[in-house]
């Protein structure tokens, strides 16, 4: 039997937010492009399993737990029930519309789009295993790697995707388990946390270290623990699983403390969020002489070129941080590069959000890298008690701080935490890339009442005169 | 003895040379000027001769490396000794082995010091070869620490310096708190094409389209000639405003010149070209008209008017085009400059030519006669500040007031820098040239304005 061989100018493997982003780019700049992903429409792990129905879910469990604090303000509602089959067909609606609308941005730019899955044989080719048994090679000019990565598994325990899950098998929504163990305190293992103890589940967080979110500010911790004391009441830190037994109906799993003191406790199901590995094997790197780090990313150059000429690679696959967003905009500078532009992946800053209730959020340089670079930076924080927006929402836990260089005032990070905390990230990170300085956040007028304000006052703090806070400090 | 072989003084300013071949190899025997390695620096290109005869220990230059005058390109073991007559030898076997014990033993100590020497040397260059490893670490470093530092440019800001092949890190900030603006970086690309003048090749931001949209296409580097020219050719026309003149000499009489008196050059073993004729009659026109001889200083605001007279004359060579210099030509006879002549578009076309031929003209001389046309406007070569275009001679009908007469015209064109002479001048200047051709006696005592 005879293969069939296609022809394409750019062939993309992997249609994630980084693969969709390159392609689109790729066609806008005049390529000719074929995208390649084992799912029916464009939109990978972040569009299916993971950012999109992780936020829609967070919605909902932000509703419920603003719901919850209503009661305080004279708001009540009784008989609060979930209807978690409801909620899981009203998730799936969510990821069929914006896949679909994806499907369609693919189709109108007259995209080649490929179902399955590719193997590089050689620098040129790919291999294709297509979705409905077809087999093709598909000779390229150049690749774009954006194959993204999956969870990491906890040694000795695989999932099962029933009982023992992944980020991704959790979000199926099958059930809400009365007794859930959720491993690891990162983002994922937050988010995971909300969302199930929104669906009533009794979540238990277990975390090999210290503290939740390592490499976060303290103080942005610190006023989150205090508002989510449901949460993490119950976490055990510096805690490790040492051993899953299933039977029947429950999970045994050991748990080991740092002291070496273990103990047994029962849950219906866990949910492992460990961090992920770049999804760099079995895609024949070495047949294509791409190479990767010991960690398994792919090496790439500022225009996200790997070591052969004509291939690169994006997003998760070629390194931290692992986050959408970043995966987009390599996405669009490769396929600009591709297109023979002069083009470069130089971001000052990049904005993480933890979509939780509260909200924690950071952009550019944050305090703890500052530190640990021993740089010297000036921190001007403003609490959201002094917030008339955020005390008239009832949520006057807050924080707003800058990291400022003072050798210039200019902006150099910035960190939050709070009700929305997020959306105060963007104004930042444009300030961060623009080469703001505090000066300038301090004479831009933010409208009255809002979160925003709080970028002001910051700054205003930094020069020792914020409206909304008696805080002398010495004058600049 | 081991004896070193260093890259000689090449010509003023030129301290480095590429190697383009190596002619020998290890364990060849060379005799004393026998070529060993073919050279090229800025535009020359010339062979290296040993100075030493011997046996070829070891070649430490590869080819396409840069060799700075001073390295050792090779060491040869040197036959000295060989080289004396074996009978005399055997008469004075005796005495020489008393000499030869000492012989020996001097040679002994020489070595040593030499090796010492050799020792010395390596550790400096070791040292040196530290040291440039050191900054180029910095220079590592440096680059490491800009990708942690922040430039005070927005991302629009950013990507036109990347395309415009700016870094931004060398530009200065204009803007509020010292953000670089657009500006900024416009005006630092800009300042930097005005400086490759000097440096290199201004790369404009035009982007070319992909030719293999269209059919195949090959892809060559340009090799050092052809970037030298295209460097110096942009230069000249950027910065020097041309003006061009042309006119017609009648040399049917000069023609019957060079036919009668062809032979006696045509002895000498070369030809009696209108080239010569016009380098003799051009050096005469520089002593009349001496701004033609001369440069600009605008950063001095100073004119340099030149003593001697030095006129290049444009050889077209497979590789590209070279202006070989005579020099003097006030001071030699038609027959000698025809010989030079000859000589030195040889060497210009068999790359036998040194660096320092290529230097110091004053004018230039382009003639394409050879090839055809009836006029070309050519570029001034920097820092002269004017050059004369040749065409080809033919026959035309002339009215010298009561009828036509067929006469052999030759084209002249002058192509000046306006920023020193003015057309007036340079009109007189040709019509100089011409009438100076068609009635040479007028150059003994007609002077010129």
């Amino acid at each position: 039997m005879t293969e069939k061989t296609e022809h394409t100018q750019v062939a993309i493997i992997g249609a994630g937010p980084g693969g969709y982003a390159a392609a689109f780019h790729a066609n806008d700049l005049g390529l000719d492009v074929t995208l390649i992903d084992p799912k029916e429409n464009p939109g990978g792990v972040c569009l299916y399993h993971g950012c999109i129905p992780t936020k829609a879910l967070l919605h909902f469990a932000s509703i419920k737990e603003e719901a919850f604090r209503a009661r305080e303000w004279g708001l009540e509602f009784s008989n609060v029930t979930v209807d978690v089959r409801k909620v899981r067909k009203w998730k799936e609606k969510v990821v069929k519309q914006l896949t679909g609308g994806l499907g369609q941005l693919s189709k109108r730019r007259k995209i080649k789009y490929v179902q399955g899955t590719a193997l590089f044989k050689d620098k040129n080719t790919l291999e294709i295993d297509e979705q409905d048994g077809g087999k093709k090679n598909l000779k390229f000019e150049k690749a774009l790697i954006a194959t993204g990565a999956r969870a990491n598994e906890l040694p000795g325990v695989d999932f099962d995707h029933e009982r023992i899950m992944s980020a991704k098998s959790a979000l199926e929504l099958k059930d809400a388990p009365s007794e859930l163990l959720v491993v690891g305190a990162g983002y994922i293992g937050l988010e995971m946390s909300v969302i199930y103890k929104a669906l009533g589940s009794h979540v238990t967080l277990v975390e090999l270290t210290k503290d939740i979110m390592p490499g976060i500010d303290k103080d942005l911790k610190d006023t989150f623990k205090k508002e989510r004391k449901d949460l993490l009441d119950n976490a055990l830190f510096e805690t490790k699983v040492k051993e899953v037994k299933k039977n029947k109906k429950k999970l045994k799993v050991k748990l080991e403390n740092k002291d070496g003191k273990s103990s047994e406790r029962e849950f219906d199901k866990m949910l492992i969020a460990i961090g992920e590995k770049p999804n760099s094997e079995n895609i024949g790197l070495d047949k294509a002489g791409v190479e990767t780090d010991d960690q398994g990313f792919i090496k790439v150059d500022i225009v996200r070129k790997t070591k052969v000429e004509n291939i690169y690679a994006i997003g998760d696959v070629a390194g931290q941080p692992l986050l959408a967003h970043k995966a987009s905009h390599e996405g669009r500078v490769a396929a600009e590069a591709m297109a023979g532009k002069k083009t470069a992946y130089e971001p000052k800053a990049i904005p993480g959000i933890v979509f939780t209730e509260p909200e924690i959020a950071w952009t550019g340089l944050t305090e703890a890298e500052a530190k640990e670079q021993g740089r010297k930076v000036e921190v001007a924080k403003f609490p959201w008690g002094a917030s008339g927006k955020a005390v008239a929402m009832g949520r006057n836990q807050g924080l707003t701080k800058l990291i400022i260089d003072p050798e210039n005032d200019r902006l150099l990070g910035a960190g939050f935490v709070g009700k929305e905390a997020g959306s105060l990230v963007p104004e930042a990170t444009l300030a961060i890339e623009m080469a703001t300085n505090a000066k300038d956040l301090a004479l831009t007028i933010h409208p009255h009442p809002t979160l925003s304000e709080t970028i002001m006052e910051a700054a205003e703090v930094y020069f020792g005169e914020p409206t909304h806070l008696y805080k002398p400090k010495k004058k600049r | 003895m081991i004896k070193e072989l260093k890259l000689p003084e090449i010509a003023e300013n030129v301290d480095t040379a590429t190697v383009l071949s190596l002619l020998v190899s290890e364990g060849d025997t060379v005799e004393e000027e026998q070529n060993v390695a073919e050279m090229e620096s800025d535009k020359a290109t010339f062979d290296l001769p040993s100075e030493i005869a011997g046996k070829i220990k070891e070649i430490k230059v590869s080819e396409g490396d840069d060799v700075k005058v001073g390295d050792v390109v090779m060491t040869i073991e040197s036959d000295e000794k060989n080289k004396e007559d074996e009978g005399e030898k055997a008469e004075k076997e005796k005495e020489e082995e008393q000499e030869k014990k000492k012989e020996e033993e001097e040679e002994k100590e020489k070595e040593k010091k030499d090796e010492e020497n050799k020792a010395e040397e390596e550790k400096e260059k070791k040292k040196e070869k530290e040291e440039k490893e050191g900054e180029e670490k910095k220079e590592e470093a440096a680059e490491e620490e800009r990708e942690g530092s922040e430039v005070p440019a927005s991302p629009s800001v950013r990507r036109l310096a990347r395309e415009l092949g700016v870094d931004i890190y060398k530009v200065e900030g204009t803007g509020p708190a010292d953000r670089i603006t657009s500006d900024d970086v416009k005006a630092f690309a800009k300042e930097a094409v005005q400086k490759s003048d000097q440096k290199g090749i201004a790369a404009d931001d035009y982007e070319l389209p992909d030719f293999s949209k269209w059919g195949e296409i090959e892809k060559k580097s340009m090799d050092s000639i052809r970037k030298r020219t295209a460097k110096n050719m942009q230069a000249s026309w950027q910065s020097i405003p041309h003006v061009f003149q042309f006119d017609k000499a009648d040399v049917t009489e000069l023609e019957n010149f060079r036919k009668k008196y062809g032979k006696e050059v045509e002895k000498e073993g070369s030809k009696l070209t209108v080239t010569a004729i016009l380098l003799k009659i051009t050096a005469k026109a520089l002593q009349t008209f001496p701004r033609f001889n001369a440069s600009l200083d605008l950063q001095n605001e100073e004119i340099i008017y030149k003593k001697y007279i030095n006129i290049g004359v444009a050889v077209d060579t497979e590789r590209g085009l070279l202006v070989p210099v005579i020099w003097d030509v006030d001071q030699k006879s038609i027959t000698e400059l025809s010989v030079e002549l000859g000589e030195i578009a040889e060497a210009a076309r068999n790359k036998k030519i040194k660096p320092d031929q290529l230097q110091g003209g004053n004018i230039a001389i382009s003639n394409l006669g050879g090839i055809g046309g009836t006029n070309f406007t050519p570029i001034i070569y920097r820092p002269n500040v004017a050059i004369i275009g040749v065409s080809r001679t033919s026959t035309e009908p002339v009215y010298n007031g009561g009828e036509f007469k067929p006469r052999m015209m030759l084209p002249l064109s002058l192509s000046y820098d306006h920023r020193l002479i003015d057309g007036a001048e340079a009109a007189k200047f040709l019509r100089w040239l011409c009438e100076a051709l068609e009635n040479p006696l007028l150059t003994m005592f007609k002077g010129g304005k």
